[in-house]
Protein backbone atom coordinates (compact mmCIF):
# COMPACT_ATOMS: atom_id res chain seq x y z
CA UNK A 1 0.00 0.00 0.00
CA UNK A 2 2.93 2.55 0.65
CA UNK A 3 4.34 1.66 -2.46
CA UNK A 4 0.87 2.37 -4.56
CA UNK A 5 0.83 6.38 -4.02
CA UNK A 6 4.54 6.83 -5.29
CA UNK A 7 4.00 4.55 -8.10
CA UNK A 8 0.38 6.33 -9.02
CA UNK A 9 2.61 9.65 -8.58
CA UNK A 10 5.22 7.99 -11.01
CA UNK A 11 2.42 7.06 -13.88
CA UNK A 12 0.57 10.44 -13.64
CA UNK A 13 4.42 12.13 -14.26
CA UNK A 14 5.11 10.01 -17.05
CA UNK A 15 1.60 10.51 -19.00
CA UNK A 16 2.03 14.51 -18.41
CA UNK A 17 6.11 13.78 -20.00
CA UNK A 18 4.45 11.93 -22.60
CA UNK A 19 1.62 14.94 -23.19
CA UNK A 20 4.18 18.10 -23.28
CA UNK A 21 6.76 15.72 -25.67
CA UNK A 22 3.96 14.81 -28.01
CA UNK A 23 2.81 18.97 -27.95
CA UNK A 24 6.50 19.65 -28.73
CA UNK A 25 6.87 17.51 -31.84
CA UNK A 26 2.98 18.88 -33.35
CA UNK A 27 4.88 22.06 -32.57
CA UNK A 28 6.32 21.75 -35.83
CA UNK A 29 3.45 22.06 -38.03
CA UNK A 30 3.57 26.01 -37.18
CA UNK A 31 6.54 26.39 -39.74
CA UNK A 32 4.29 26.64 -42.56
CA UNK A 33 1.84 28.67 -41.19
CA UNK A 34 5.06 30.98 -39.69
CA UNK A 35 6.74 31.60 -42.96
CA UNK A 36 3.19 32.27 -44.89
CA UNK A 37 2.87 34.87 -42.19
CA UNK A 38 6.30 36.33 -43.43
CA UNK A 39 8.28 34.69 -40.49
CA UNK A 40 12.15 33.43 -40.09
CA UNK A 41 11.93 30.24 -38.23
CA UNK A 42 14.56 27.41 -37.46
CA UNK A 43 14.21 24.86 -39.83
CA UNK A 44 12.94 21.73 -38.67
CA UNK A 45 15.10 18.54 -38.29
CA UNK A 46 15.31 16.88 -41.61
CA UNK A 47 17.36 13.37 -42.43
CA UNK A 48 16.85 11.02 -44.56
CA UNK A 49 18.39 8.00 -46.40
CA UNK A 50 18.95 8.98 -50.11
CA UNK A 51 16.56 7.42 -52.71
CA UNK A 52 18.48 4.98 -55.11
CA UNK A 53 21.96 5.21 -52.79
CA UNK A 54 23.54 4.28 -49.46
CA UNK A 55 23.83 7.18 -46.94
CA UNK A 56 22.04 9.84 -45.11
CA UNK A 57 21.06 13.56 -46.21
CA UNK A 58 21.32 15.20 -43.27
CA UNK A 59 19.98 19.19 -43.51
CA UNK A 60 22.04 20.37 -40.45
CA UNK A 61 25.32 19.66 -42.67
CA UNK A 62 24.27 21.94 -45.51
CA UNK A 63 24.92 24.81 -43.21
CA UNK A 64 26.67 27.59 -44.99
CA UNK A 65 24.40 26.98 -48.40
CA UNK A 66 20.73 27.65 -49.56
CA UNK A 67 18.75 24.88 -49.65
CA UNK A 68 15.42 24.45 -52.00
CA UNK A 69 13.36 21.57 -49.64
CA UNK A 70 10.25 20.60 -52.15
CA UNK A 71 7.82 17.88 -50.80
CA UNK A 72 6.76 15.38 -53.66
CA UNK A 73 5.02 12.25 -54.95
CA UNK A 74 5.40 10.32 -58.52
CA UNK A 75 1.26 10.35 -58.06
CA UNK A 76 1.25 13.63 -57.49
CA UNK A 77 -0.05 15.89 -60.78
CA UNK A 78 1.25 18.97 -59.52
CA UNK A 79 5.11 17.58 -59.10
CA UNK A 80 4.88 16.41 -62.90
CA UNK A 81 4.23 19.55 -63.40
CA UNK A 82 7.04 21.29 -61.70
CA UNK A 83 9.33 18.91 -62.31
CA UNK A 84 10.92 20.94 -65.47
CA UNK A 85 11.08 24.21 -63.63
CA UNK A 86 12.68 22.73 -60.48
CA UNK A 87 15.51 21.10 -62.85
CA UNK A 88 16.31 23.87 -64.87
CA UNK A 89 16.50 26.06 -61.49
CA UNK A 90 18.27 23.30 -59.81
CA UNK A 91 21.06 23.20 -63.13
CA UNK A 92 21.33 27.16 -62.76
CA UNK A 93 21.93 27.76 -59.06
CA UNK A 94 24.27 24.38 -59.07
CA UNK A 95 27.79 26.11 -58.56
CA UNK A 96 26.06 29.67 -56.79
CA UNK A 97 26.08 28.02 -53.43
CA UNK A 98 22.63 26.20 -53.48
CA UNK A 99 21.29 22.99 -53.12
CA UNK A 100 17.87 21.30 -54.36
CA UNK A 101 16.67 18.19 -52.08
CA UNK A 102 13.38 16.37 -53.25
CA UNK A 103 11.75 14.58 -50.61
CA UNK A 104 9.92 11.70 -52.27
CA UNK A 105 6.83 10.71 -49.33
CA UNK A 106 4.37 8.31 -49.10
CA UNK A 107 5.86 6.68 -52.58
CA UNK A 108 6.59 3.41 -54.27
CA UNK A 109 10.69 3.43 -54.48
CA UNK A 110 10.07 2.10 -58.00
CA UNK A 111 7.64 4.63 -59.18
CA UNK A 112 9.90 7.60 -57.60
CA UNK A 113 12.75 5.65 -59.81
CA UNK A 114 10.46 5.82 -63.12
CA UNK A 115 9.53 9.49 -61.87
CA UNK A 116 13.07 10.32 -61.75
CA UNK A 117 14.37 8.94 -64.98
CA UNK A 118 11.26 10.09 -66.96
CA UNK A 119 11.86 13.79 -65.86
CA UNK A 120 15.61 13.57 -65.73
CA UNK A 121 16.31 14.69 -62.17
CA UNK A 122 19.47 15.87 -61.67
CA UNK A 123 19.16 16.80 -57.70
CA UNK A 124 19.20 15.09 -54.72
CA UNK A 125 16.37 12.85 -53.81
CA UNK A 126 15.85 11.64 -50.26
CA UNK A 127 13.17 9.08 -49.26
CA UNK A 128 10.26 9.75 -46.31
CA UNK A 129 7.82 6.14 -47.32
CA UNK A 130 5.77 6.86 -44.00
CA UNK A 131 5.72 10.87 -44.45
CA UNK A 132 7.10 11.46 -40.96
CA UNK A 133 8.53 14.45 -42.27
CA UNK A 134 5.41 16.07 -43.18
CA UNK A 135 3.99 17.28 -39.85
CA UNK A 136 7.17 19.18 -38.37
CA UNK A 137 7.51 20.78 -41.87
CA UNK A 138 3.68 21.58 -41.65
CA UNK A 139 3.05 20.38 -45.25
CA UNK A 140 -0.70 19.66 -46.20
CA UNK A 141 -0.46 18.39 -49.63
CA UNK A 142 2.04 17.96 -52.66
CA UNK A 143 4.39 19.73 -54.22
CA UNK A 144 5.31 22.27 -51.39
CA UNK A 145 8.66 23.99 -51.83
CA UNK A 146 10.43 25.62 -48.82
CA UNK A 147 13.72 27.55 -49.15
CA UNK A 148 16.19 27.07 -46.03
CA UNK A 149 18.82 30.41 -45.41
CA UNK A 150 22.42 30.06 -45.17
CA UNK A 151 21.91 29.79 -41.37
CA UNK A 152 19.45 26.95 -41.61
CA UNK A 153 15.98 29.13 -41.18
CA UNK A 154 13.56 28.75 -43.37
CA UNK A 155 12.59 32.15 -45.21
CA UNK A 156 9.46 33.61 -46.83
CA UNK A 157 8.49 32.51 -49.39
CA UNK A 158 6.73 28.84 -49.21
CA UNK A 159 5.18 27.62 -52.47
CA UNK A 160 2.21 25.79 -52.32
CA UNK A 161 1.89 24.44 -55.34
CA UNK A 162 3.80 23.39 -58.67
CA UNK A 163 6.54 25.84 -58.09
CA UNK A 164 7.19 27.97 -61.85
CA UNK A 165 10.97 29.02 -62.38
CA UNK A 166 10.30 32.44 -61.55
CA UNK A 167 8.90 31.60 -57.59
CA UNK A 168 11.96 29.26 -57.74
CA UNK A 169 14.34 32.36 -58.30
CA UNK A 170 12.68 34.45 -56.00
CA UNK A 171 12.76 32.30 -53.17
CA UNK A 172 16.50 31.65 -53.78
CA UNK A 173 17.10 35.40 -53.87
CA UNK A 174 15.42 35.97 -50.87
CA UNK A 175 16.81 33.10 -49.10
CA UNK A 176 20.54 34.36 -50.34
CA UNK A 177 19.91 37.86 -49.37
CA UNK A 178 18.45 36.15 -45.69
CA UNK B 1 -9.09 -38.27 -21.37
CA UNK B 2 -7.68 -39.59 -24.87
CA UNK B 3 -10.89 -38.70 -25.72
CA UNK B 4 -10.96 -35.05 -24.91
CA UNK B 5 -7.51 -34.40 -25.62
CA UNK B 6 -8.47 -35.88 -29.34
CA UNK B 7 -11.46 -33.02 -29.21
CA UNK B 8 -9.21 -30.47 -28.36
CA UNK B 9 -6.82 -30.99 -31.03
CA UNK B 10 -9.52 -31.03 -33.89
CA UNK B 11 -11.05 -28.31 -31.91
CA UNK B 12 -7.52 -26.33 -32.25
CA UNK B 13 -7.21 -27.42 -35.54
CA UNK B 14 -10.39 -26.34 -36.77
CA UNK B 15 -10.09 -23.23 -35.30
CA UNK B 16 -6.31 -22.35 -37.14
CA UNK B 17 -7.29 -23.47 -40.55
CA UNK B 18 -9.00 -20.13 -41.71
CA UNK B 19 -6.06 -18.37 -40.56
CA UNK B 20 -3.83 -20.31 -42.14
CA UNK B 21 -5.85 -20.21 -45.52
CA UNK B 22 -6.00 -16.93 -44.94
CA UNK B 23 -2.06 -16.45 -44.74
CA UNK B 24 -1.56 -18.83 -47.40
CA UNK B 25 -4.01 -17.40 -49.92
CA UNK B 26 -5.08 -13.78 -48.81
CA UNK B 27 -8.53 -11.71 -50.83
CA UNK B 28 -8.02 -8.44 -52.20
CA UNK B 29 -11.12 -7.37 -49.99
CA UNK B 30 -9.51 -9.03 -46.87
CA UNK B 31 -6.02 -6.85 -46.65
CA UNK B 32 -7.82 -3.58 -48.04
CA UNK B 33 -9.60 -3.87 -45.03
CA UNK B 34 -6.50 -4.34 -43.40
CA UNK B 35 -4.15 -2.06 -44.54
CA UNK B 36 -4.13 1.62 -44.26
CA UNK B 37 -3.64 4.70 -46.95
CA UNK B 38 -0.63 6.70 -45.96
CA UNK B 39 -1.71 9.95 -46.84
CA UNK B 40 -5.56 9.99 -45.90
CA UNK B 41 -5.27 7.70 -42.63
CA UNK B 42 -8.29 5.45 -43.95
CA UNK B 43 -8.17 1.92 -44.76
CA UNK B 44 -7.71 1.12 -48.53
CA UNK B 45 -11.14 -0.01 -49.27
CA UNK B 46 -12.53 3.39 -48.15
CA UNK B 47 -9.59 5.53 -49.77
CA UNK B 48 -9.64 6.73 -53.37
CA UNK B 49 -6.56 8.26 -52.95
CA UNK B 50 -3.97 7.96 -55.89
CA UNK B 51 -0.99 6.02 -53.52
CA UNK B 52 -4.32 4.10 -52.20
CA UNK B 53 -4.91 2.87 -55.95
CA UNK B 54 -1.41 2.06 -56.49
CA UNK B 55 -0.90 0.17 -53.47
CA UNK B 56 -4.42 -1.83 -54.45
CA UNK B 57 -2.79 -2.65 -57.62
CA UNK B 58 -0.02 -3.81 -56.12
CA UNK B 59 -1.71 -6.27 -53.25
CA UNK B 60 -3.77 -7.47 -56.92
CA UNK B 61 -0.19 -8.15 -58.54
CA UNK B 62 1.24 -10.08 -55.67
CA UNK B 63 -1.71 -12.27 -54.89
CA UNK B 64 -1.66 -13.20 -58.40
CA UNK B 65 1.90 -14.10 -58.36
CA UNK B 66 0.95 -16.14 -54.98
CA UNK B 67 2.50 -14.24 -52.27
CA UNK B 68 1.43 -14.77 -48.94
CA UNK B 69 -0.90 -12.00 -46.52
CA UNK B 70 2.90 -11.82 -44.52
CA UNK B 71 5.09 -11.33 -47.93
CA UNK B 72 2.58 -8.57 -48.57
CA UNK B 73 1.87 -6.60 -45.92
CA UNK B 74 6.01 -6.66 -45.06
CA UNK B 75 6.83 -5.22 -48.47
CA UNK B 76 4.41 -2.73 -47.28
CA UNK B 77 5.97 -1.73 -44.38
CA UNK B 78 9.03 -1.11 -46.13
CA UNK B 79 8.09 1.32 -48.46
CA UNK B 80 5.90 3.17 -45.99
CA UNK B 81 6.58 2.29 -42.55
CA UNK B 82 4.73 0.27 -39.69
CA UNK B 83 1.87 2.44 -39.92
CA UNK B 84 0.27 1.26 -42.48
CA UNK B 85 -0.57 -1.93 -41.06
CA UNK B 86 -4.10 -1.07 -39.38
CA UNK B 87 -3.39 -2.88 -36.42
CA UNK B 88 0.31 -3.37 -34.70
CA UNK B 89 1.96 -6.26 -35.24
CA UNK B 90 2.04 -9.08 -32.13
CA UNK B 91 5.90 -9.38 -32.10
CA UNK B 92 9.16 -7.10 -31.13
CA UNK B 93 8.41 -3.59 -29.75
CA UNK B 94 4.46 -3.51 -31.49
CA UNK B 95 4.15 -6.21 -28.78
CA UNK B 96 3.57 -3.67 -26.09
CA UNK B 97 0.63 -2.01 -28.03
CA UNK B 98 -1.19 -5.64 -26.89
CA UNK B 99 0.47 -6.56 -23.62
CA UNK B 100 -0.40 -3.01 -22.55
CA UNK B 101 -3.86 -3.14 -22.14
CA UNK B 102 -4.01 -6.81 -21.56
CA UNK B 103 -1.63 -5.93 -18.73
CA UNK B 104 -3.76 -3.40 -17.32
CA UNK B 105 -6.81 -4.72 -17.33
CA UNK B 106 -5.11 -8.26 -15.03
CA UNK B 107 -3.58 -5.71 -13.26
CA UNK B 108 -6.56 -3.44 -12.08
CA UNK B 109 -8.74 -7.33 -12.19
CA UNK B 110 -6.02 -8.35 -9.31
CA UNK B 111 -6.21 -4.72 -7.90
CA UNK B 112 -10.03 -5.17 -7.66
CA UNK B 113 -9.94 -8.80 -6.01
CA UNK B 114 -7.41 -7.73 -3.55
CA UNK B 115 -9.44 -4.35 -2.87
CA UNK B 116 -13.05 -7.75 -2.39
CA UNK B 117 -10.80 -9.85 -0.26
CA UNK B 118 -9.44 -7.23 1.91
CA UNK B 119 -13.38 -5.54 2.08
CA UNK B 120 -14.45 -9.01 2.84
CA UNK B 121 -11.97 -9.98 5.37
CA UNK B 122 -13.07 -6.84 7.77
CA UNK B 123 -17.16 -7.35 6.80
CA UNK B 124 -16.30 -11.00 8.62
CA UNK B 125 -14.27 -9.44 11.64
CA UNK B 126 -16.89 -7.27 12.23
CA UNK B 127 -19.51 -9.73 12.25
CA UNK B 128 -17.35 -12.23 14.56
CA UNK B 129 -17.05 -9.36 16.91
CA UNK B 130 -20.49 -8.95 18.13
CA UNK B 131 -20.56 -12.75 18.98
CA UNK B 132 -17.79 -12.65 21.03
CA UNK B 133 -19.42 -10.27 23.08
CA UNK B 134 -22.28 -12.62 23.52
CA UNK B 135 -20.62 -14.72 24.97
CA UNK B 136 -19.83 -12.62 27.96
CA UNK B 137 -21.79 -13.64 31.02
CA UNK B 138 -24.80 -11.49 31.53
CA UNK B 139 -25.22 -8.68 34.18
CA UNK B 140 -27.28 -10.55 37.35
CA UNK B 141 -30.26 -8.25 36.92
CA UNK B 142 -30.38 -8.76 33.36
CA UNK B 143 -30.21 -12.12 34.03
CA UNK B 144 -33.31 -12.66 36.67
CA UNK B 145 -35.39 -10.34 34.23
CA UNK B 146 -35.02 -12.38 31.43
CA UNK B 147 -35.85 -15.51 33.45
CA UNK B 148 -38.75 -13.72 35.14
CA UNK B 149 -40.10 -13.19 31.07
CA UNK B 150 -39.23 -16.39 29.82
CA UNK B 151 -41.23 -18.03 33.21
CA UNK B 152 -44.65 -15.39 32.00
CA UNK B 153 -44.11 -17.24 28.25
CA UNK B 154 -43.95 -20.75 29.69
CA UNK B 155 -47.51 -20.13 31.88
Amino acid sequence: MRLLRPLAVAVVVALLGLLVWDMAQSDGSKVAKKVDAGQVVAAPKLVLPYHERDGVFDLAAQRGKVVVVNFWASWCQGCKKEAAALNAAARHWRNKGVVFVGVDVNDFRRAASRFVDRHDVGYTIVRDGPGSTLGKWGVTGLPETFFVDRKGRVVPPHVLAAATRAQLDEGIRRARRS
Amino acid sequence: MRLAALAAGAALLLAAAPALANERHPTQGELERELVCPTCHTTLDESDAPIAREMKAMIRQRIAQGATKSEIEQELVDEFGPTVLGVPRKRGFDLLAWALPLGGIGVAAAGLAFGAWRWSRARDRGATAPQASSAAPLDPELDRRVDEELARFDA
